[in-house]
């Protein structure tokens, strides 16, 4: 056969098994006259063993049994899996008597580092900006749209700015606060009564996790979730059944308005 | 009514491969899991549209792919760009049970850094086996796109494993 010209893109190929067999032998001795494709290719080879080696147990664990009973299930319908929010106050059950707060029952249950990271950032700005009586908010929400779009262009968002005047809280504004990996968009809410909401959101965010953080029982908790790209706290000092109803309501206009 | 159960029971025999697909899309374990459920249950409202005596491989696979699609698009709508740094990769609490040694960790950390598009092509390639027209197959892309996901994937994976330094990317999608 004629001798071709080889690449990396042979070596790809060859590692993939989609090298044809009769430039096999062609190939091999490209390689050992080109050390330094031969050191690649040995390369990408032993990335490639370690990642599979990586995942190997995986497919060796028993398949988890809420998985299993879909197929057992004869066609009936699936059982929903837990809502976040229950999730969160599962963990929260669990924490209650810990001496460690909820920080460590979360932790015990596997919650994501990133989640709480975000939590207490998104605690400090609460207590920092909300017990103010003057310039609680840099900008006040006045219905022209300017804040949401400020705020976005600010945090590389296009945020959904939640409407929870049905839980009896008005928007009284939004800021943007310096975070650790990079801006966040702090809104605040107030009820009649004067109880204040915020709302932390920000586009620093990797991962996936929900829960609910707080450092220890009666003080300032946050509801947070997360997901690759958009993170998101709801932050108050009020007891845990006022708050869920709100983050809940909160949760729910975001992910039909980033849904859109 | 037994073909029904042969349709389940080879669903049934494909879910530890869609697990660990799954884990290599997405890392945490409930996530993962979550990811499988969905697609199992879109499959079961579509077993008939599966023809008995194909594998139901590839047929899950691309109906995950679809949901995993669809679960970074909502994301991707949020945001013009997503800038990623790698220094704010969180840890991943593992279960206490499970010891994630340090060359696991690296790799599976190094996986989540890269693109999706490149993940998925180099996972379903290498991991998984299938051949580069499945793959592309699945993933919905020419064969060539799908090669030259693979071939940027493991140059990333590459420089992310030997320098470990945090370089801040802007995610791109493949074309």
């Amino acid at each position: 056969m004629t001798a071709r010209d080889y690449s990396v893109r042979d070596i790809h190929l060859s590692l993939d098994g989609e090298l044809p067999a009769d430039e096999r032998a062609d190939f091999d001795h490209w390689l050992d006259a080109n050390p330094d494709m031969k050191a690649l290719s040995a390369r990408y080879e032993a990335d490639r063993d370690r990642l599979a080696a990586a995942l190997a147990d995986v497919a060796e664990e028993a398949v988890p049994e809420r998985l299993a009973s879909l197929l057992a299930g004869g066609g009936q319908a699936s059982r929903r899996r837990a809502a976040w929010w229950q999730a969160a106050a599962a963990a929260l059950l669990l924490a209650v008597g810990a001496a460690g707060g909820y920080m460590a029952g979360l932790a015990g249950l596997g919650f994501d580092r990133a989640g709480e990271d975000l939590a207490a950032q998104a605690i400090a700005a609460h207590r920092t900006f909300t017990p103010a009586t003057d310039h609680v908010v840099e900008v006040a929400a006045n219905g022209d749209g300017y804040l949401k779009t400020w705020l976005s262009s600010q945090v590389g968002l296009t945020l959904v700015l939640p409407d929870l005047t049905g839980e009896g809280y008005e928007l009284l504004g939004g800021r943007i606060i310096p975070a650790e990996d990079g801006p966040a968009a702090l809104l605040v809410y107030q009820n009649s009564k004067g109880d204040r909401i915020s709302i932390y959101m920000t586009a620093a965010s990797t991962t996936k996790a929900r829960g609910l953080y707080g450092e220890h029982e009666g003080t300032t908790k946050a509801i947070y979730w997360l997901d690759p790209g958009y993170g998101c706290a709801v932050v108050s000092d009020l007891p845990e059944d006022q708050m869920r109803p709100v983050a809940r309501d909160a949760w729910r206009q975001m992910v039909d308005g980033l849904n859109l | 009514m037994a073909e029904m159960d042969d349709r389940r029971g080879a669903v049934l025999a494909e879910i530890p491969r869609l697990r660990r697909y799954a884990r290599a899309l997405l890392r945490d374990r409930d996530a993962a899991d979550d990811l499988v459920q969905d697609c199992l249950e879109r499959a079961l409202t579509r077993l008939d549209n599966w023809r008995t005596g194909e594998s139901p491989r590839r047929w899950l696979f691309t109906i995950m792919h679809h949901l995993f699609v669809d679960q970074l698009r909502k994301v991707k709508r949020t945001a013009e760009v997503i800038a990623f740094s790698a220094d704010a990769q969180p840890e991943a609490v593992e279960q206490a049970s499970q010891v994630d040694a340090v060359a696991t960790r690296e790799i599976m950390d190094a996986l989540q850094k890269i693109s999706p598009d490149r993940r998925a092509a180099i996972v379903l390639v290498a991991v998984e086996g299938f051949s580069y027209a499945e793959a592309a197959n699945i993933l919905g892309v020419p064969a060539g796109t799908l090669m030259s996901r693979i071939a940027r994937g493991r140059d990333d994976l590459r420089a992310l494993l030997d320098g470990g330094a945090p370089r801040p990317m802007i995610r791109v999608v493949d074309r």
